[in-house]
């Protein structure tokens, strides 16, 4: 993990008077899970609607896979996959049929069962996406942001109103497509889901990246400082007691 | 190569959809037909005179049973038996045209062994045009029972025909302008509405997503429409020849290639509208705003030749004139895409323009 896929440098956005992305620096290495994590309005999706080629970039610069994405924001998204915060599809339209339509604009033939069998979803291919459960709809936007075989895959906030099951479930989807060797940026506000998917994190907060490391290191970052828990820490929380209770299948 | 590849994907399956979509499927090919029928039925019925006549019958004599059997079968008298005085006040109202009269002697043999007698008719005098025709028409019946009768010798005739100069009825006529109001509400109503949806649920943000640009997106719509478009008039033409006969004088190439034609220009405002506008709110008033001058200006409701000198100059550049003139033509007068010249040239004019506007002002959000 040496090489980097995606360098941001000093990457600004500006609305009118408010910079909500206040000149970031990152790397992304090939391969990893990399997570940018922050509350709320910290710049996260900017952040990522920028080097996807969907904003204007105010000032700095990103480089995918040695292209400049405001020089050349179409072959960018050639070879980039990315999951929108809020996304929807044709509704008269079956999953395989929304499929071939974006590999078409990929200009790709793509299997359709093929992408529904690795997302799960292989048993709804003949139906349309307003019949799908939150999970369903999430993992199926996954798979729509395969079709081109990007080499980097943008998930944004990909388990946000998902249920506990349904979370795990699309965690496992995550680790299975790192496997593929694909390249993987998510944003999240979910720590643990970060600990457990992301191989490094970048902690944003009103525009800046405050904190770049492996969960890990963070955390011994934190406990040298003297950092200790108010609570006794159980080895089991609420959520654990819910998954041992209702089991970890999915329910859609 | 490659990037119309993709546009021809996104195409078939716009198509796929729009055919999914029930409502739509209504407004686009079930609605103009509701309306085809109805303005067909409106402006399309025979002109043969009717009036409505109030009948008082005194007499009971065989005759003027068979006189009042006989005349209703020609359809041009509808009688209704009543009392005078209800008769009078209805003739009044106007419910009635006039009043028939068969007093208690009419049809009683003659010396002759000929039935005879006199009808009376009232009439209102405020209505002396009605009750000329009406007797001139009534006259006409007494005469040919006359001649039943009595045997004269008529040296003198006449006899009139009708010479309409391309025997075009009013449907015809019509024709032309529903064609052009559906290619309107499908280019410019069902246009604007579908988009800006698509806006609102992200459905065109996902798709922006992909490497596609928007003259990509803008060419897919536009080819779905005109396929649909052309579905749309093909429903109507085949009613209008199923339904109200339809006397087809052009060539169907030519009325093909011409309807395609005006579709594209008129799908460019739609596309403009929608294309621009955020959401369903800023598309309506703008929807309203070009296609009211439009219905009211070019001829689909009232003639155009009706309007004062310099309204007329001015209709014929509002952009669906020169598309319901050239159909008219076409499809009454059988003139082909070469004698259409100064229509092409301002639909010319038009989609470039209005193209030029669509791809300037075109948001994907």
């Amino acid at each position: 993990m040496t090489e980097a896929i995606l360098e941001v440098r000093g990457l600004t956005k500006k609305y009118g008077k408010k910079t909500t992305v206040k000149g970031i620096d990152f790397d992304v290495q090939k391969g990893e899970v990399f997570g940018i994590l922050g509350p709320n309005g910290a710049g996260k999706t900017t952040t990522l609607e920028m080097i996807e080629a969907l904003r204007p970039i105010d000032g700095g610069t990103a480089t995918l896979d040695g292209i400049d994405v405001s020089q050349n924001p179409h072959h960018i998204k050639e070879i980039i996959g990315v999951q929108l915060q809020s996304t929807n599809f044709f509704n008269q339209l079956t999953l395989v049929e929304l499929l071939t339509m974006f590999g078409g604009m990929y200009h790709r033939t793509v299997h359709p069962y093929k992408l529904l069998e690795m997302v799960n979803l292989k048993d709804k291919a003949k139906s349309t996406v307003d019949t799908l459960s939150g999970g369903q709809r999430q993992r199926f936007s996954v798979a729509s942001a395969l079709v081109n075989k990007p080499k980097v895959l943008f998930l944004d906030e990909p388990t946000t109103g998902l249920d506990p099951q349904a979370r795990r479930n699309l965690w496992e989807l995550v680790q299975t497509i790192q496997k593929t060797g694909i390249t993987i940026v998510l944003t999240t506000h979910y720590m643990e889901e970060a600990q457990l998917l992301c191989d490094r994190v970048a902690i944003m907060d009103n525009g800046k990246i405050i904190a770049l490391d492996t969960p890990n290191n963070l955390i011994k970052a934190l406990l040298k400082k003297g950092f200790k828990k108010k609570a006794e820490v159980q080895q089991a929380d609420l959520e654990d007691v819910f998954i041992d209770l209702t089991g970890k299948d999915l329910r859609e | 190569m490659k990037d119309l590849k993709a546009v021809w994907i996104m195409t078939k399956l716009f198509t796929l959809r729009f055919f999914r979509d029930k409502i739509a499927l209504f407004f686009t090919l079930v609605f103009p037909l509701i309306f085809l029928v109805i303005f067909g039925f409106i402006f399309g019925g025979n002109d043969s005179p009717s009036f409505k006549v109030a009948l008082i019958n005194k007499s009971d004599t065989e005759f003027s049973k068979t006189f009042i059997e006989e005349t209703k079968k020609g359809e041009v008298f509808k009688f209704t038996e009543t009392d005078f005085d209800s008769a009078k006040e209805k003739l009044g109202r106007g419910e009635f045209d006039a009043i028939l009269e068969l007093p208690e002697s009419f049809g009683i043999l003659n010396e002759n062994q000929h039935p005879s007698g006199k009808l009376i008719t009232y009439y209102d005098p405020g209505d002396e045009q009605l009750s000329a025709s009406f007797n001139a028409v009534l006259q006409g019946v007494l005469d040919r029972i006359n001649a039943e009768f009595v045997r004269v010798e008529k040296p003198l005739t006449q006899e009139s025909k009708p010479i309409q100069t391309a025997n075009l009825t009013r449907f015809d006529y019509t024709l032309a302008g529903l064609l052009g109001f559906s290619i309107l509400g499908l280019g410019i109503f069902s246009m604007s509405e579908g988009f800006t949806v698509d806006k609102k649920t992200g459905a065109l943000r996902r798709m922006r997503v992909a490497p596609i640009r928007a003259w990509q997106l803008i060419m897919a719509t536009a080819l779905n429409r005109i396929f649909v478009g052309m579905i749309s008039v093909a429903f109507l033409f085949i009613a209008a020849l199923l339904i109200f006969d339809f006397n087809m004088r052009g060539d169907y190439f030519n009325f093909t290639l011409f309807t395609i034609i005006g579709t594209v220009c008129i799908f460019g405002f739609g596309m403009a509208i929608a294309g621009w506008a955020k959401d369903a709110n800023q598309a309506a008033p703008l929807t309203q705003i070009l296609t009211l001058p439009m219905m009211f200006l070019s001829g689909i409701f009232f003639p155009t030749f009706l309007m004062p000198g310099w309204l007329q100059n001015i209709t014929q550049f509002v952009p669906l004139t020169p598309i319901v003139d050239g159909l008219r033509m076409i499809l009454t007068e059988g003139k082909t895409l070469l004698d259409l010249g100064p229509q092409l040239a301002v639909i010319g004019v038009w989609t470039l323009v209005i193209y030029f506007i669509a791809f300037r002002v075109f948001r994907w959000e």
